[in-house]
C-alpha cells in the first residue's frame, strides 16, 4: 500500500514528492544582520576563511590574503584557483586547489604539496581532525567546484569524504555517494558533513560503512563551510537559498537537460552567488516594497545567510542578507578574537560582527 | 446617557430565588431587580450562577426558592412560551435558529399564520432587518449564515417579539469590532424605547461601557449591584474573584519573563493551500514553546489548524505540504492525527468539543478512545471513572463527580473537560484555538497555567486567539496570520499591541 501511495504521491506531486520549501522562521527568522556588519576587506571573490599562526586568512582566486586592517596583504599565492582552505593546529595552513593538488603554507607541513588524485579533482572543504590527519571534502566525481550549479543540475550525489594523512600522503575514503559534501568538522569520534543538494547536515561514523546519519535536515538554503568556534557553538555558512521554482525544475528533467544544454550557466534557473546583475537573468528583475523593505516578486537566486547551531546541532539563530541586501553567497564563516567574520562571495565582501549572532 | 429613573418601580423583580441541582445549590437567595429602559450586566465567573438566572427568567430552568415579580405582580415562568408571553425574550450565545430554514422563516417561526406568502414575509424581513442595520439576506438559509449574521437573526427575533426585557447571552462573543457597534447602537435605541436589558458577557469593557447598572455573581450568590461608573475593570475582577486576577491572566509582557527556548521543530508547514482561505503559507512549530497565531477573523487561522488536525483537507494539486517530527504527513482523519500525537482544541467547544449529553468521564474516556493507548472498543467503566477524577482534579474541574452531564456545567468547565478530553490523548502537539471563548476570568487562568506547563513539560504548543493581551502574554513566538497566511513572526520583546496589529491588518 504504501509503495503505490509513494507512486501516486509522485505522479500527483504531493507528499513527499510535493515541491514545497522549509519556511524561514523561528531560528531563521530573517534580519538585516549581515549587511549592518562592517566590510573588512573588498577583493574578488573571497571564498574560504582560516586561522593561522599569521592570523585570519582567507582565499581569493589564486591567492592567499590577509584579513586585517592594513587591506589584504598576499600570504601565498598559487598557479591554480583555490577551491578550499584549512588553518591547521600546528599554525599552518592547507590549501586545495582546483586541480585537485593541495599545498601546505607554513606550520609542519610548509611547502609541501600533496599530488592531485583522479578521485580528488574537486575538494571542496578541508578540515584538521583530532588525530592529525586531515579531512578532505570531494564534492563531486564529474565536475570541477566552478561548476558546483551543473552538478546540483544534473542532481548528483557523487561526493567523497576522505581523510589524509600530510605526513605520508596516504589517503583513506570515508564516505561516498554524498550530495556535494560542501563542509565538514570533526566532532570527536565521528564527523559532521554538509551535503548541500540534500539540504542537510550528516554523521559519518566509523563502523557503519561510511552509511551518513543524518543531523539536520530541511534546510532553508543550500549548506556549505562548518566551523566549530570556542564556545563550542557551530557557524554554518549557507551560500544559495532554495526555491520552489529551483525544486520544480529539479524535478523536470527533460527541461532541465534542454537548459544545460542550449543556455549558458549563468542564465539558468539555478541558485547563484549574487543574481541580479545581468539583464539576461531569469526573473529576477523586479521588486515590491513592503512594510518599507523591498522584496522581491520573483524567487530570489541569491541569499546571505548564516547560521549558529547549539552543540546538539540545532539552529539557535541566523544572520540574513536578504533580496535587497549586499551580502550575497556566503561560503565560509568562522569566529575569530570575539568576532564573526564571513566571506560574501558573491559580493567580493569579508565582513565581520559580534559573534554571539541575533536572538530569535 | 442613562434613560432609567431609579425613582419608578422595578419592571422585574426576583427576590431570594434559588435553584438547586441535585443538591447543590447554583443559586442561593439571589436578589434582583431590573428597571425600565435599564441595560443590566450580570457578570461573575463562570459557574457563578449567570446562565442559571437567566434562564430561571426565560423560563428554561425553574427555580426551587424565591418570587419573580413583573410590574409588581407576583408570576412563574414555567416556560420559555410563558416566558415570552410575558415579555421576556433571550438571545441565546448558541444560535436557536432552525439551520435549514431562510432568514425570513425562522423571523417569523411560531408566528405563521393560516396562508403564508413568501414573497411578503421576505419582503417584511427585508425592511425590518433594514431598521435594525443588519446586513443579512432574508432569503438566505441560516445553514449558510456565518455565526456573526446568525446571531444578529437571532436579536432581531427577539426585537421583532417586542419584548419588554430582552436577556443578551454573551452577544458580542463571535461579532466582529463593526457588528460589535451596530448592536450597541441597537440596544441604545432599545433603552430609549424603555426596552430593559440584561447584559452577560465575560467582555467587562464592554459591560463597564453599555450598562447602567451591574451586578456581580460569585458562586451562585449575589456580590453586588451598583451604577456601572463607580466600577473599573479591577475592582469588577475583584469581586467576580475575590481577588485581583489582572497580572496573573495578562501580566508576561510586564514582568519581562523570558521566553522559552526553542526545542526541536515538530512541525514543519510548507507552502500549505486550502482554496482561497489558506493560501501559501509556511511556518514551523518547535517543541517546549508556546506559539501565539493572531490574526484578524477570516485570516485563515482555524482553517489551517484544522487541515494540520486531520480535520479540513488542503488543496489537492499543490496543496502543500505538512511535516510532523520530519515525517511528510496527510492526515484524512482527526484519528490518525490524534494517533501520531497531534490533537486539535476546538474553538467550536459545544459543536465539535464534547458530547453535552454525556458524562465528564464519557466524554473523557471518548477522547482516549482515539489515542494510541486505547484498547478500541473494550472499556472499561471503573477505568473511564478513574480518569475521569483524575483529570477532573488536575485541571480542577468543578463538577459534582465524573458522572455530571457536561451541560450542566458553566463555560470554563466545559472548556477543561474538552481540554482534559485533548490531553488524555498523550500528544506531541497540541493546537487550542480560541482556548478562553466564553471562559470566565478565573478558569482563563487556570487555563493559562496550564497551556504554560504544557510547554515547559516540552510540548508544543499552539495557540490561536484573536485577543490580542493573551497572544502577547503566553507566547513564547508570535505569528501573524493575514489573508491566509502567515505573513509575520514577533519575539515577544518586540511584540508591541501597535506591531501585532499593524502586521495583522496591512
Amino acid at each position: 500500500m504504501i509503495p503505490f501511495r509513494q507512486a501516486l504521491d509522485r505522479w500527483l506531486g504531493r507528499g513527499e514528492a510535493s515541491i514545497t520549501m522549509p519556511p524561514m522562521d523561528g531560528a531563521f527568522r530573517p534580519n538585516d544582520s549581515l549587511d549592518a556588519a562592517p566590510a573588512v576587506l573588498q577583493t574578488p571573490a573571497p571564498d574560504s576563511l582560516a586561522i593561522t599562526a599569521q592570523g585570519l586568512i582567507v582565499s581569493s582566486g589564486r591567492s592567499l590574503l590577509r584579513v586585517d586592517k592594513a587591506g589584504g596583504a598576499p600570504v601565498a599565492s598559487f598557479d591554480a584557483e583555490i577551491s578550499a582552505l584549512a588553518g591547521l593546529p600546528d599554525g599552518g595552513a592547507a590549501a586545495g586547489l582546483t586541480d585537485g593538488r593541495i599545498l601546505f603554507v607554513g606550520g609542519r607541513y610548509g611547502g609541501k604539496t600533496i599530488a592531485a588524485r583522479p578521485q580528488l579533482q574537486c575538494i571542496t572543504a578541508l578540515a584538521p581532525a583530532g588525530d592529525g590527519t586531515l579531512l578532505v571534502a570531494n564534492g563531486s566525481a564529474s565536475n570541477a567546484p566552478a561548476e558546483w550549479k551543473r552538478d546540483l543540475m544534473q542532481k548528483n550525489a557523487s561526493g567523497t569524504v576522505w581523510r589524509l594523512d600530510p605526513a605520508s600522503g596516504a589517503a583513506t575514503q570515508l564516505a561516498g555517494k554524498l550530495a556535494y559534501p560542501n563542509g565538514l568538522v570533526d566532532d570527536g569520534g565521528s564527523i559532521v558533513v554538509s551535503e548541500s543538494w540534500r539540504s542537510a547536515l550528516t554523521r559519518i561514523s566509523p563502523g557503519t560503512g561510511g552509511r551518513p546519519a543524518p543531523v539536520l535536515e530541511s534546510l532553508p538554503a543550500y549548506p556549505g563551510r562548518l566551523w566549530r568556534g570556542a564556545d563550542d557553538a557551530i557557524w554554518l555558512a549557507l551560500f544559495a537559498p532554495r526555491s520552489q521554482l529551483v525544486e520544480f525544475i529539479l524535478s523536470e528533467d527533460r527541461y532541465r537537460r534542454r537548459m544545460i544544454s542550449d543556455i549558458d550557466a549563468d542564465h539558468w534557473v539555478a541558485p547563484c552567488l549574487r543574481a541580479g546583475r545581468s539583464p539576461l537573468e531569469p526573473t529576477q528583475q523586479g521588486g515590491v516594497k513592503q512594510l518599507g523593505v523591498v522584496k522581491p516578486w520573483s524567487p530570489n537566486r541569491s541569499y546571505g545567510l548564516i547560521a549558529r547551531l547549539d552543540g546538539a546541532w540545532r539552529p539557535t539563530a541566523s544572520l540574513h542578507s536578504r533580496a535587497n541586501g549586499r551580502r550575497h553567497g556566503v561560503t565560509s564563516c568562522l569566529s575569530f578574537e570575539g568576532r564573526l567574520y564571513f566571506s560574501a562571495k558573491g559580493d567580493g565582501i569579508v565582513a565581520a560582527c559580534a559573534d554571539q549572532g541575533p536572538t530569535p | 446617557m442613562t434613560l432609567q429613573d431609579p425613582a419608578k418601580p422595578p419592571l422585574l423583580e426576583m427576590r431570594k430565588v434559588g435553584k438547586d441541582y441535585r443538591g447543590v445549590a447554583a443559586l442561593k437567595d439571589i436578589d434582583f431587580d431590573l428597571r425600565p429602559g435599564e441595560v443590566h450586566a450580570i457578570l461573575g465567573e463562570n459557574g457563578a450562577g449567570k446562565s442559571t438566572l437567566v434562564k430561571i427568567l426565560s423560563g428554561a430552568v425553574t427555580p426551587t426558592a424565591g418570587e419573580i415579580r413583573l410590574d409588581g405582580q407576583p408570576i412563574q415562568i414555567a416556560s420559555p412560551a410563558l416566558a415570552r408571553r410575558h415579555g421576556i425574550a433571550m438571545v441565546y450565545q448558541e444560535t436557536s435558529l432552525v439551520p435549514t430554514m431562510t432568514v425570513a422563516q425562522n423571523l417569523y417561526l411560531g408566528d405563521e399564520r393560516f396562508y403564508n406568502r413568501l414573497r411578503g414575509i421576505y419582503i417584511e424581513a427585508q425592511q425590518f432587518l433594514q431598521s435594525l442595520n443588519f446586513p443579512v439576506d432574508p432569503t438566505a438559509t441560516v445553514l449558510s449564515l456565518g455565526t456573526a449574521k446568525r446571531q444578529m437573526v437571532e436579536i432581531a427575533r427577539a426585537v421583532r417579539l417586542k419584548a419588554k426585557v430582552i436577556i443578551f447571552d454573551e452577544p458580542t462573543a463571535t461579532l466582529t469590532p463593526e457588528e460589535k457597534h451596530h448592536l450597541f447602537a441597537l440596544i441604545a435605541r432599545l433603552r430609549a424605547d424603555q426596552v430593559s436589558i440584561i447584559f452577560i458577557s465575560h467582555a467587562l469593557e464592554e459591560a463597564l461601557d453599555i450598562s447602567d447598572r451591574i451586578t456581580i455573581l460569585r458562586d451562585g450568590a449575589h456580590i453586588i449591584t451598583a451604577d456601572a461608573k463607580t466600577f473599573s475593570r479591577e475592582t469588577i475582577i475583584r469581586h467576580m474573584v475575590g481577588r485581583s486576577l489582572t497580572d496573573e491572566l495578562y501580566g508576561r509582557a510586564a514582568d519581562g519573563r523570558e521566553p522559552r527556548r526553542a526545542g526541536e521543530k515538530v512541525l514543519s508547514v510548507q507552502n500549505l493551500s486550502m482554496q482561497n482561505v489558506v493560501r501559501n503559507t509556511s511556518f514551523s512549530i518547535f517543541a517546549g514553546q508556546v506559539a501565539g497565531v493572531f490574526g484578524l477573523v477570516g485570516s485563515g487561522r482555524t482553517e489551517t489548524a484544522r487541515i494540520i488536525a486531520g480535520v479540513a483537507k488542503r488543496d489537492f494539486f499543490h496543496g502543500g505540504d505538512v511535516r510532523f517530527e520530519g515525517r511528510s504527513v496527510r492526515y484524512r482523519t482527526p484519528r490518525k492525527a490524534v494517533g501520531d500525537g497531534v490533537v486539535y482544541v476546538t474553538e467550536d467547544r459545544k459543536g465539535d468539543g464534547f458530547f453535552e449529553t454525556m458524562s465528564i468521564a464519557d466524554n473523557i474516556h471518548v477522547g482516549r478512545m482515539s489515542s494510541r493507548d486505547s484498547r478500541g472498543l473494550v472499556a472499561s467503566m471503573s477505568e473511564a471513572r478513574a480518569l475521569a477524577a483524575d483529570w477532573t482534579k488536575k485541571l480542577n474541574i468543578k463538577a459534582l463527580d465524573g458522572d455530571s452531564r457536561v451541560i450542566e456545567l458553566s463555560g470554563g468547565n466545559q472548556q477543561k473537560v474538552v481540554i482534559a478530553k485533548a490531553l488524555v490523548q498523550k500528544p506531541r502537539l497540541i493546537i487550542f484555538d480560541e482556548p478562553t471563548r466564553g471562559v470566565d476570568v478565573g478558569a482563563i487562568a487556570e487555563i493559562h497555567h496550564l497551556i504554560g506547563t504544557l510547554a515547559d513539560e516540552g510540548l508544543a504548543v499552539v495557540v490561536i486567539s484573536s485577543y490580542l493581551p493573551e497572544i502577547l502574554s503566553l507566547s513564547d513566538r508570535i505569528l501573524i496570520s493575514r489573508q491566509g497566511r502567515i505573513v509575520e513572526e514577533l519575539s515577544p520583546r518586540e511584540a508591541t499591541s501597535e506591531a501585532v496589529m499593524f502586521a495583522a491588518v496591512y
